[in-house]
């Protein structure tokens, strides 16, 4: 048997193991799996993103758009109407959750170091919904932004703001991050449903303390200034949100970079699968210490509408080529 | 023999209390127990305050705790509050009943399977 029928023997022999597991086989990860987070059975690292703090720990000395990103929860996504609705696995998911305040991301991050160089992976099944509305008039409570009630569509699609997947790598101290966004609805409730990325790298607490910016609560921390996102493309992007805020159809997101040439490379979103290869990973321009190998990915969500946006995880794979 | 799922969520990390301040709406489910500390980040000595554990079938519409009655104290130290048999979901209300100026609050819910 020569080298190479080997090594086809053995993705075939992975891929086999892997289609007859029936919790991995939903996934499509590369060749060494990191992570596999399951939220039936705890939260698997996965925790609230949290500011730098000064040497006693006090909240005034945290970046105020960074003081809040709120834990996040096992859920067994239970609704007013219908009770509990599940996962798409099992009964819990991981549920990040905002505040009832225009601009609040909540964000979970989960943090690893890189033992190699490569490709590196991350996917997982998730839905995003809007809190359920149970008060207010008709007339106030039909409409919001582009969608009035017709029995189809419901208000509360346009009151999802955007979810976003993202890292935080640093490699011989060059920090970077690969971030793709799906921007559902403006502020007005205009929908947008595109994917965007920001041009400019995150601020960081380090660039307050030398007195760069002061951002307010519920600024955007990824990238705060909206002139600093392009869209992937000008087609809007068609979601199964489903009509309610109470129903929840589990979409398959992909996103692929590669950690040897900063890059990002491909999202993949259901069955569009996108080339992210021409989209830029703006570095920090200074060199970090104490980050060398950073690994870390983050899924946040943030409403614009100032209505609770939620965000659940089934369950994410984190793979890597090395 | 697994061990036994637990989460910290630090729930408020310096809210003042001008007034009353509910607790965002957090899932349980999957808890058997639950304990909150309420923990006076800035004191506000002779200012008094009342706290009462919520709970809600879902998220939205919430009822006192039958058994867990209202802690008033004074709005200094740490306080905290065992809480069992709450279904699926958990809030904290914190009241001003007494006082002039208000203390800020650090809030942790601590739950285990």
């Amino acid at each position: 048997m020569t080298t190479t029928d080997i090594s086809g023997l053995a993705d075939a022999l992975r891929g086999a193991l892997r289609s007859s597991d029936g919790r991995l086989s939903k996934f499509n990860p590369l060749r060494r799996i990191l992570t596999f987070d399951d939220f039936n059975d705890g939260l698997h690292g996965w925790v609230e993103l949290g500011g730098n703090y000064n040497g006693r720990g006090d909240l005034e000395s945290l970046d105020r758009h960074f003081r809040d990103m709120r834990p996040p929860q096992l859920s067994n996504a239970n609704f007013f109407d219908v009770g509990t609705h599940g996962a798409m696995s099992g009964t819990y998911s991981m549920k990040l959750a905002t505040r009832a305040h225009r601009g609040h991301s909540a964000t979970g991050i989960r943090r690893l170091t890189m033992s190699g160089r490569g490709l590196l992976q991350i996917e997982a099944y998730l839905a995003w919904k809007t809190e359920a509305n149970l008060s207010g008039t008709e007339q106030e409570s039909n409409s919001f932004g582009d969608i009035t009630w017709d029995a189809n569509s419901h208000p509360s699609e346009a009151q999802f703001g955007s979810f976003t997947v993202a890292t935080d790598l640093c490699t011989e101290g060059v920090r970077y991050h690969n971030v793709m966004r799906f921007v559902n609805a403006d502020a007005d409730g205009h929908l947008i449903q595109k994917w965007a990325y920001p041009v400019v790298p995150e601020p960081t607490p380090h660039e307050r303390h030398e007195g760069v910016h002061d951002y307010e609560y519920g600024a955007d921390f990824t990238a705060p200034d909206p002139n600093d996102w392009r869209y992937l493309s000008d087609d809007r992007v068609e979601t199964c949100y489903n009509e309610v805020p109470t129903k929840i159809n589990w979409h398959y997101l992909r996103f692929l970079i590669d950690t040897s040439t900063r890059s990002n490379v491909e999202l993949q979103f259901n069955n569009d699968v996108m080339d992210l290869r021409g989209v830029p990973v703006p570095p920090y321009a200074d060199k970090y210490e104490s980050l060398e190998n950073l690994l870390n990915f983050y899924f946040s969500a943030r409403t614009v509408s100032g209505v609770r946006n939620f965000l659940f995880l089934d369950s994410v794979v984190i793979s890597a080529g090395w | 023999m697994a061990m036994r799922q637990s989460q910290s969520a630090v729930i408020e990390r310096g809210v003042d209390l001008d007034t009353v301040h509910s607790t965002d709406p957090f899932e349980v489910a999957w808890a058997g127990e639950a304990r909150w500390f309420v923990q006076f980040l800035r004191p506000a000595p002779g200012c008094r305050v009342s706290i009462q554990v919520q709970i809600s079938p879902d998220g939205i519409s919430w009822i006192d705790h039958e058994s867990v009655a209202a802690r008033e104290t004074e709005a200094v130290g740490m306080v905290s509050i065992p809480v069992a048999q709450f279904g699926h979901w958990l809030r904290l209300t914190t009241s001003k009943v007494a006082g002039e100026s208000s203390p800020s609050l650090r809030i942790y819910l601590e739950l285990k399977e």
